[in-house]
């Protein structure tokens, strides 16, 4: 193949030679390339097949328009799909193939389609493959069994189904304004900004600042380095190229998506490969410019047919020249100065073909300039050559009519500019909320009015652009004439929707797929709009406005994850974790935190473990980490007139140094959390809360401090985290810390049940309450969490005699389960007080927040569930959750409640659990099954039993 | 010496008896920095410091303010994440009628205590926070990736604070210095959140004394 590339000019640097591969083959670069400029240099026409006709196609344009040019990235075994050869950066080792071909890109079995015709028209597959009536594949399921072939067949690239290696972030900005391009219109813009001391972002979605300026003579180049050596010495001036402003949300916080990395093989360690960026502006300058518009007719998507402004881009920028000889097809007189411009890089300009009856003097001089024989009243019928260009064919054509005239010349050329007029692009504006209004003069959509937030500036405000002659489309016979390369869409199949009755601009989108996929459409909207609205008889606004929704170009996942991915979920862990780990504790998530299950000796099973731990409990002692439980220090004169509005028990009256067990209930009369609150002063309390309804019961507690009762003199202040928390539990308890607490004696005298002391452990100030949820004598042991190590350590040498014994969350249930006490598992939102047998704890003395709901007639129902314990009968181990029912497993009835814990109980040598069962009470010591069909499809006897299994009348806890 | 109080009036950390839940997890050196080149951001723990949140009755404001600037010498204005910040000590505005007052005396959230009376309460949360400092020319662009808050000098004047979160993690952060902050966050979430910063920092190159 023949080198494109012109000796001088442009953005690359030749003295950085690249190597990289395409399909398998080692191509050459330079750095500042990409990988479109890179191939076409290197005499490339053919990089991709079209979606459903697989037709070969090329480059269409020089950047993130670009409909054709896709191609799948592969790194380290991850690819990525559907990147823009015009916008991915060459770096040594990219390794890039061409997407949707069978077996190559040369020869591509599946062109076949393209003589298919009118079967892939639109909406072809919700018409052919509907099924029959009747029969296996009926209706849809005929679609859905065709659908993976058509998928296989038609598409874009595949995505990888390895792990991305790849690391993204996330970054938070703030500025006064925020300037989305780098073209001359918004480097003056960020220009002034920064000269009034504003804090500036300024975004550029290509490689290096100056968007247009790259490309379009000396002149705006030096501009372009003037103002922007100036911006990079303003301190408050943050300058993001390869950045992406891709969404604008409400608040004026706008998305933005950097390629950090893309373009180097290895990054250093530590940077990740994309950012995304939540900029949150004061003031939004839309600087992002237009687009050029081709024009549809037979042929219009052979490789060599290319947008004027972008083949002028890729000669002048990177110095790739698209062909030699080249022809442009124009309605405007920017295209003239483009075939100057690539006249002057060296391509040869046959003719430039022009819609218009007449051309201006300032385009009939850049045509002398570039060469070029000038064509007026013509337009281009026809493109010959197989998978590149060879020729044109033209004809006479009138503007006003679209009727053409007179035999057809062939000009010879390996390259068509095509320059149809320029849309402003005000994706950004539209997603503003703005709607655009359309522009009788420029042909395009222009922003609307701004509300002040944001405005628009050069051309995406329409400034600057050439006005173009109204034409679209050349309707031509010889041809498929595409409106949507991307998505394959024809101007007949924008015909054929309205045919089929399709009027508005959106019901065309969805029926013909025009301008979906990775492009949206960027160069297809507009001529779209224009053939449907010649189709309705209506001027092109009356169809309907294009509006746009982010992401304005594609986004990755990876990048909006960002640190969320992987490890960085954050653990929660308690003083004494590390300690547990060194024990050999299995660590078990609980929400966030991370707690024992069960310290397991070599060889052990859980349930061993868990058995052995909680038998300790019931002969010896226990230890066991409480930290997590929540913890709430509750201040003020009102403080025990709060917890009495809060409680359904009374706690005014718990005198100082006393806890007292509280229950809580929702405004519905429901159960919301249980747990045990101490008074360490006339206007001091500390609420423990259980573990999974801290954040909960702060919330609420908060809500009627600040909303319901602003009188009341109480502060709320989490100290979850303050105390570490160790449960010394078991006949020997009390001796453990008799050997160990200064300061204060532990009998049963000074630290009653439900008392309160302060003391000290191996110098460490604590505070012990004795309360018990293993039903045995036991003690609380809270010291300041930074300390809770060296308590542990000391409590474990005091207990060594005791046979103290760590014990985890398995055995903690096991304990609780035995003695009847309830948790999350059942206070489960749908249970009352009284479901729970705790309806000894509602005052009637007082009101309590769900008094006033709670003896509604559904939840007084004697039917309601409530609970029970169960015991195994067969021995099988039972399943929490499985379902109460009547009878055998082969006629098994309706669910007459749930188990809601289960564990072996080393106290019956059984299978026990508690169950919320309808009419729960009647049935203690009647039988039932415990079913589970869909998981361990066990189907076990049980029989019903008080849910207290353990010590009913608390000597043991009390002693 | 400091006054004996109840643990749960005031708590002093005691450094023989206290462990810091980055123990073991703080490695220094440097780390992610380009050869030839310098760390661009400085990361340490700040234990053992003495930390109450201090909390004012309706009215009594001010009151507070002059409790909080007579123990901890931090004259602390009006506006909300108004702060302070002096060597030993330092107070800021956490939320309406709150400060997060910290300092290296063991005995200030007693005197706390004492001045605050009943103009307000005092909640002793030495134990239950992790105080991590942020330092260095890129410590903005650091902090930057994690909380969703401006922390330039025109928004955030030297001493000021905000009580902010990084997804799950609740944090609250006063810049202490030109490039400076201290990062509060709950002591159980200290580890996780040590290794994210860490992560973060590593594009900048850090330091960790």
């Amino acid at each position: 193949m023949t080198s494109h590339r012109i000796s001088t000019g442009g953005r690359i640097d030749r003295d950085k030679p690249v190597a990289f591969t395409f399909d398998g083959k080692r191509y050459s670069g330079f750095e500042g390339d990409t990988l479109a400029s890179a191939l076409l240099a290197s005499g490339v026409r053919l990089f991709g097949r079209s979606f459903k006709y697989h037709r070969p196609r090329g480059l269409l344009a020089a950047g993130y328009e670009e409909p054709n040019a896709l191609v799948t990235v592969t790194t380290d075994g991850a690819r990525e799909p559907n990147i823009r050869a015009t916008e991915l950066e060459i770096h040594d080792g990219l390794v890039a193939e061409s997407q949707n071909r069978f077996p190559s890109l040369a020869y591509d079995l599946m062109a076949v389609n393209g003589l298919a015709g009118k079967v892939f028209s639109a909406g072809f597959y919700y018409k052919t493959f509907m099924g029959p009536v009747i029969g296996p594949l009926k209706g849809t399921r005929f679609w859905m069994f065709c659908e993976t072939f058509i998928r296989r067949a038609a598409g874009l690239g595949a995505a990888g189904t390895t792990p991305d290696p790849s690391r993204y972030e996330r970054m938070n900005a703030f500025c006064d304004v925020l300037v989305v391009g780098s073209g001359p219109s918004g480097l003056e813009a960020a220009r002034k900004a920064a000269a009034d001391g504003k804090r500036v972002i300024l975004c550029e979605t290509a490689a290096s600042f100056g968007g247009t300026a790259n490309w379009s003579g000396k002149d705006g180049e030096m501009f372009a380095d003037t103002v922007l050596s100036g911006l990079k010495s303003e301190p408050n001036v943050q300058l993001l190229n390869r950045t992406t402003v891709w969404g604008y949300y409400d608040g004026n916080t706008l998305a933005a998506l950097e390629r950090v990395t893309d373009h180097v093989g290895r990054p250093r360690a530590g940077k990740p490969r994309h950012r995304h960026w939540v900029i949150r502006a004061g003031h939004v300058v839309i600087a992002t410019g237009a687009l050029e518009r081709g024009f549809v007719f037979p042929g219009n998507d052979r490789p060599g047919v290319m947008l004027a402004d972008s083949a002028q881009r890729f000669a002048c920028e990177y110095g790739a020249l698209p062909g030699r000889r080249m022809v442009v097809f124009a309605n405007n007189d920017s295209a003239y100065q483009a075939a100057a411009r690539l006249r002057e890089r060296g391509a040869e300009i046959v003719a430039i073909v022009d819609v218009r009856p007449t051309v201006g003097d300032w385009a009939q001089s850049l045509a002398a300039e570039a060469g070029a024989e000038t064509i007026p009243a013509h337009a281009v019928t026809g493109t010959s050559g197989g998978k590149s260009l060879t020729g044109v064919t033209i004809r006479g054509f009138d503007a006003e009519t679209g009727n053409l005239s007179g035999s057809k010349r062939r000009i010879a050329c390996d390259t068509l500019l095509v320059s149809g007029g320029w849309s402003p692009v005000l994706h950004l504006a539209s997603q503003a909320g703005a709607k655009p209004v359309w522009s009788d003069k420029l042909h395009a959509f222009l922003p609307p009015e701004s509300d002040g937030a944001w405005e628009a500036v050069g051309s995406a405000a329409g400034e600057g652009i050439e006005p173009p002659e109204p034409v679209f489309e050349i309707a031509a016979t010889g041809g498929k004439a595409f409106v949507d390369f991307q998505h394959d869409v024809t101007a007949d199949d924008v015909r054929l929707a309205h045919r089929e009755g399709f009027q508005s601009v959106e019901h065309l989108k969805r029926y013909t797929t025009l301008g979906m996929a990775t492009d949206q459409g960027k160069t297809a909207n507009v001529p779209g709009m224009a053939i449907m609205a010649a189709a309705l008889g209506k001027p092109i606004p009356e169809v309907g406005t294009t509006r746009f929704r982010p992401p304005f170009t594609g986004a990755s996942l990876g990048a909006l994850a960002a640190e969320r991915y992987g490890d960085l979920r954050p653990e929660r862990l308690t003083p004494m974790h590390d300690q547990h780990v060194a024990a050999g504790a299995n660590m078990y998530a609980a929400g966030l935190w991370f707690r024992p299950e069960s310290y397991n000796r070599p060889g052990e099973t859980v349930e061993e473990a868990y058995v052995r731990e909680a038998r300790n409990v019931r002969r010896n002692v226990g230890i066991v980490d409480v930290s997590t439980l929540g913890k709430i220090d509750i201040q003020g004169p009102d403080a025990g007139e709060f917890l009495n509005r809060v409680y359904t028990n009374n706690f005014g009256s718990l005198p100082v140094n006393k806890a007292r067990y509280g229950l809580m209930l929702r405004e519905d009369g429901f159960a919301l959390d249980d747990g045990t609150t101490w008074r360490l002063s006339e206007d001091r309390f500390l609420m423990t809360t259980t573990t999974a309804n801290a954040g909960r019961v702060m919330q609420h507690m908060e809500f009627y401090l600040e909303c319901v009762w602003p009188d009341l003199r109480v502060n709320l202040t989490s100290v979850t985290d303050q105390w570490a928390g160790a449960a010394v539990s078991g006949p020997k308890s009390r001796d453990v810390l008799a050997a160990c607490v200064k300061l204060t004696k532990v009998d049963n005298d000074t630290l009653p049940f439900m008392g309160i002391v302060h003391g000290k452990i191996a110098g460490a100030p604590v505070m012990i309450c004795r309360l018990s949820f293993s039903g045995e004598r036991a003690y609380e042991v809270y010291c300041g969490a930074h300390h809770g190590p060296h308590v542990w350590d000391a409590l474990m040498n005091a207990g060594a005699s005791h046979d103290i014994q760590p014990y985890g969350l398995e055995a903690l249930g096991t304990l609780r389960i035995e003695k009847g006490h309830v948790t999350g598992a059942e206070i489960d939102g749908r249970t009352t007080a009284r479901d729970l047998h705790l309806d000894w704890m509602l005052s009637k003395k007082k009101p309590f927040i769900g008094s006033a709901m709670m003896d509604r007639e559904g939840l007084t129902d004697p039917r309601r569930w409530t609970l029970v314990g169960v015991i195994s009968l067969s021995g099988e181990k039972l399943r929490g959750g499985s379902h109460i029912v009547d009878g055998p497993a082969e006629k098994p009835g309706r669910s007459l409640g749930h188990i809601t814990a289960m564990c072996y109980s080393p106290l019956y040598g059984k299978y026990i659990g508690l169950a919320l069962v309808e009419n729960g009470v009647a049935r203690i010591g009647t039988r039932g099954f415990a079913t589970d069909p869909a998981r361990s499809k066990t189907h076990i006897p049980v029989e019903f039993v008080n849910h207290v299994f353990y010590d009913p009348k608390g000597g043991r806890m009390h002693g | 010496m400091a006054k004996q109080r109840p643990g749960f009036i005031a708590d002093p950390v005691m450094r023989a008896r206290a462990v810091s839940p980055l123990a073991g997890h703080i490695e220094t050196g440097q780390f992610g920095v380009a050869v030839g080149q310098s760390p661009s951001v400085r990361l340490g723990e700040r234990f053992g410091l003495s930390i109450a949140e201090v909390t004012a009755w309706k009215g009594r404001e001010s009151k507070c303010r002059a409790a909080i600037k007579a123990t901890a010498s931090a004259a602390l204005k009006v506006a909300p994440g108004s702060g302070s910040v002096k060597t030993a000590a330092g107070a800021f505005n956490i939320a309406p009628m709150r400060w997060l007052v910290s300092g290296e005396s063991p005995e200030l959230v007693a005197n706390l205590a004492d001045a605050v009376s009943e103009d307000g309460t005092v909640t002793d949360l030495s134990h239950g926070r992790t105080v991590i400092r942020v330092d260095g020319e890129k410590s903005r662009w650091v902090l930057a990736k994690l909380f969703a808050v401006d922390l330039s000098d025109a928004a955030m004047p030297r001493g000021n604070g905000l009580a902010t979160a990084h997804h799950d993690i609740f944090a609250q952060i006063q810049r202490v210095g030109a490039d400076a902050f201290d990062v509060y966050v709950f002591r159980s979430f200290a580890r996780s959140f040590w290794h994210l910063l860490c992560r973060s920092a590593e594009e900048a190159g850090y330091r960790v004394d």
